[in-house]
């Protein structure tokens, strides 16, 4: 394969690095300019292998210099359509590192090359054999692409010229991979690098919803997956839709029922109270259901005060944390905030009644216009009554809710049911320690619905010794 | 690929010895990468090296920078090109300050990156060789896998004489 190149090109060389001292010249990188980019064109524009060069050649260039460079890929063919050219774009990486003597570090306009003083040595004489060598391993790689054309350049103004269309193509494609949604795939991502804290913790990562720990989106799950698809992030085909708004999906409860040791079997991934997505330990924020006004406030890691429920951010951590599904406290990364499935089910922002002032500050532009000035913060709102007093004041709607609670017939009695549901558990005055919760695995989970509990007298017994 | 790894307890000599051992080696053939693990950064200095940036500041970069990088961004690419950029290279030898600590955040991507690209980073180099702090933090975090060689410096202190024996120990 490599018979006609004066240089090897295998996988092996993946990760070379070129050092200054035995560099030939440096291409782009943080100290000069460049970028790399793929389009697609039709089949009767290209010719297929042309190359051609605006500015200096490899050669006449001056030993240890550094030079703009951009690189311009057409490619053509049946299957060929513009969503593909970012995808292709990547490759350019992989593939240009392949090259014995040539690296390539990064992409888009942040692209950084070296060839090394070797490579010519052996024979390297021109832009066009790298060129003529990557076109290859695209058409041999990527089977959909017919036809490919390359353009280099190295002249600095021309660089400059089309550095800046560059720069509109790739904010357009930004702009459609923004407009991403869960409907639009057929594979979603899990991760389990936190397994080793919460060994039955599984995150589902979609266009939607972001891990909890922030780290990684969809399009990193998909990454990784592809990299080593047997290791922490991989694929989990989406299955057949069994719940629009809540976002569950059969391919999705499969796998955790198979991932979470048997532990859970059904996930809602936007729902609060239904099936939540579990957590490790590691979310950014945490939503916890506050009774007493029918709403959920959030708070981040780095917040250190109180909730208004009494309660600070590492106390619910440990509640919320460990992989189980835990109905009244929810895991979240700060991203999830901005997704258009925001806790869907149960009625998404207009939900959320209380967030710390430096979080808030951080997501506002996300936050409903006229919802800003109804979520109070630690300042505004320190403990539950003053919490509803306050969401009364500004009208949020939230107080709908109420409303409609009070007209619904009072406490219907308790049903013990034998399959968990959704509604939120009994609550915790502020102070009280945690009840533990009826955690999931063995036994009957107990279900009460509109109940409303009286207790004349707790007793306190010792242990029977 | 050889690594040796030396630590020791703070004030014993142990960057001392790595600025030592780093010239006289780098007096044969061969590449070398010289790493200063140790979070309260001296090796450069004791080279006459000028750092600007570590490894440290880059994860830090690629945690706050997360929502305003563009969507489809290869996060693995693009923290192996920061880590080649804070890489300063000199005649002899090349430098990489592995900085400051983990902040309050999830780091637990962000290192599993670096892992892979630390294992690819070293393989350029015949020799490597890293100062690194007493608790070892980069190597028992696992970011830095691979150590052929220990050295343990110490002076003639019992607390010295049982820092080295703790660094054996957590290896």
């Amino acid at each position: 394969m490599t018979n006609e190149f004066p240089f090897e090109i295998s996988p092996m060389f993946e990760g070379e690095r070129v050092r200054k001292d035995d560099m030939f010249v440096e291409l782009a990188g943080p100290k000069s300019r460049g970028f790399e980019l793929v389009r697609a064109a039709g089949l009767d524009e290209i010719e297929d292998g042309r190359f051609n060069l605006t500015g200096p050649d490899l050669l006449s260039m001056q030993e240890g210099s550094r030079h703009p460079y951009a690189m311009i890929y057409r490619i053509a063919g049946k299957l060929v359509e513009p969503d593909l050219e970012a995808i292709v774009e990547r490759r350019n990486h992989d593939f240009q590192n392949y090259i014995q003597g040539y690296m390539h570090l990064n992409q888009r306009y942040d692209i950084w090359v070296r060839i090394s003083k070797d490579a010519v040595k052996k024979g390297l004489k021109s832009f066009e054999q790298i060129a003529k060598a990557t076109m290859m391993l695209f058409k041999n790689e990527l089977p959909f692409i017919e036809k490919i054309e390359a353009s280099f350049i190295t002249d600095p103004e021309e660089v400059e010229k089309q550095r800046a269309d560059a720069l509109k193509v790739y904010e357009a494609r930004d702009a459609r991979t923004k407009g991403l949604h869960d409907e639009d795939v057929d594979v979603f991502y899990g991760c389990t690098l936190c397994q080793s804290f919460a060994p039955t913790n599984v995150c589902v990562v979609t266009p939607d919803r972001i891990s909890l720990c922030g780290a990684i989106n969809w399009f990193d799950g998909r990454a990784a997956a592809k990299v080593d698809p047997e290791g922490p992030q991989f694929a989990i085909p989406k299955g057949e839709i069994l719940d629009k708004v809540g976002g569950e999906y059969s391919g999705v409860n499969e796998k955790a029922a198979s991932l979470s040791g048997g532990e859970f079997s059904r996930i809602k991934l936007h729902s609060f109270f239904e099936y939540p997505h579990t957590s490790c330990g590691c979310f950014e924020v945490v939503g916890f259901y506050i009774p007493e006004v029918d709403g959920i406030g959030w708070v981040d890691r780095d917040y250190s005060g109180s909730a208004p429920n009494g309660l600070a951010f590492s106390t619910m951590a440990g509640q919320t944390g460990g992989g189980k599904q835990i109905i009244g406290f929810l895991g979240v990364g700060v991203n999830y905030f901005r997704s258009p499935k925001f806790i869907q089910p149960d009625g998404g922002w207009d939900r959320v009644v209380w967030m710390p002032k430096n979080l808030k500050e951080k997501i506002k532009a996300d936050i409903p216009a006229e919802l800003l000035d109804k979520i109070p913060n630690e300042d505004e709102v320190g403990d539950l009554k003053t919490l509803r007093d306050y969401l009364e004041k500004k009208q949020h709607p939230i107080t709908q809710r109420w409303a409609k609670e009070e007209a619904a017939p009072h406490a219907a009695p308790s049903e013990a049911v034998a399959q968990p549901a959704g509604a939120p558990l009994w609550s915790v005055p502020a102070g009280l320690p945690a009840i533990p919760q009826f955690g999931g695995g063995d036994g009957i989970k107990i279900v009460l619905k509109n109940a409303k509990i009286t207790i004349e007298r707790i007793i306190l017994k010792g242990k029977e010794k | 690929m050889r690594v040796i790894a030396i630590t020791g307890k703070g004030g014993t000599g142990k960057t001392a010895v790595a600025g030592m051992l780093i010239k006289y080696l780098t007096s044969g053939s061969g590449t070398l990468l010289a790493i200063d693990a140790d979070p309260d950064s001296n090796l450069p200095d004791v080279l006459g090296v000028k750092v600007e940036k570590t490894i440290g500041d880059m994860r830090e970069f690629m945690l706050q920078e997360r929502d305003s990088m563009p969507p489809g961004t290869n996060k693995e690419t693009l923290l192996e090109s920061k880590v080649y950029e804070v890489l300063a290279e000199t005649p002899r030898y090349d430098l990489l300050v592995m900085g400051r600590p983990e902040g309050s955040g999830c780091y637990c991507f962000a290192n599993n990156l670096l892992r892979g690209i630390m294992d690819r980073v070293l393989k350029n180099y015949d020799l490597t060789i890293i100062d690194t702090a007493a608790g070892l933090e980069h190597l028992s975090r696992r970011i830095i896998r691979d150590v052929n060689e220990l050295l343990v410096v110490t002076d003639g202190s019992r607390r010295g004489l049982q820092t080295a024996e703790r660094s054996l120990q957590n290896l």
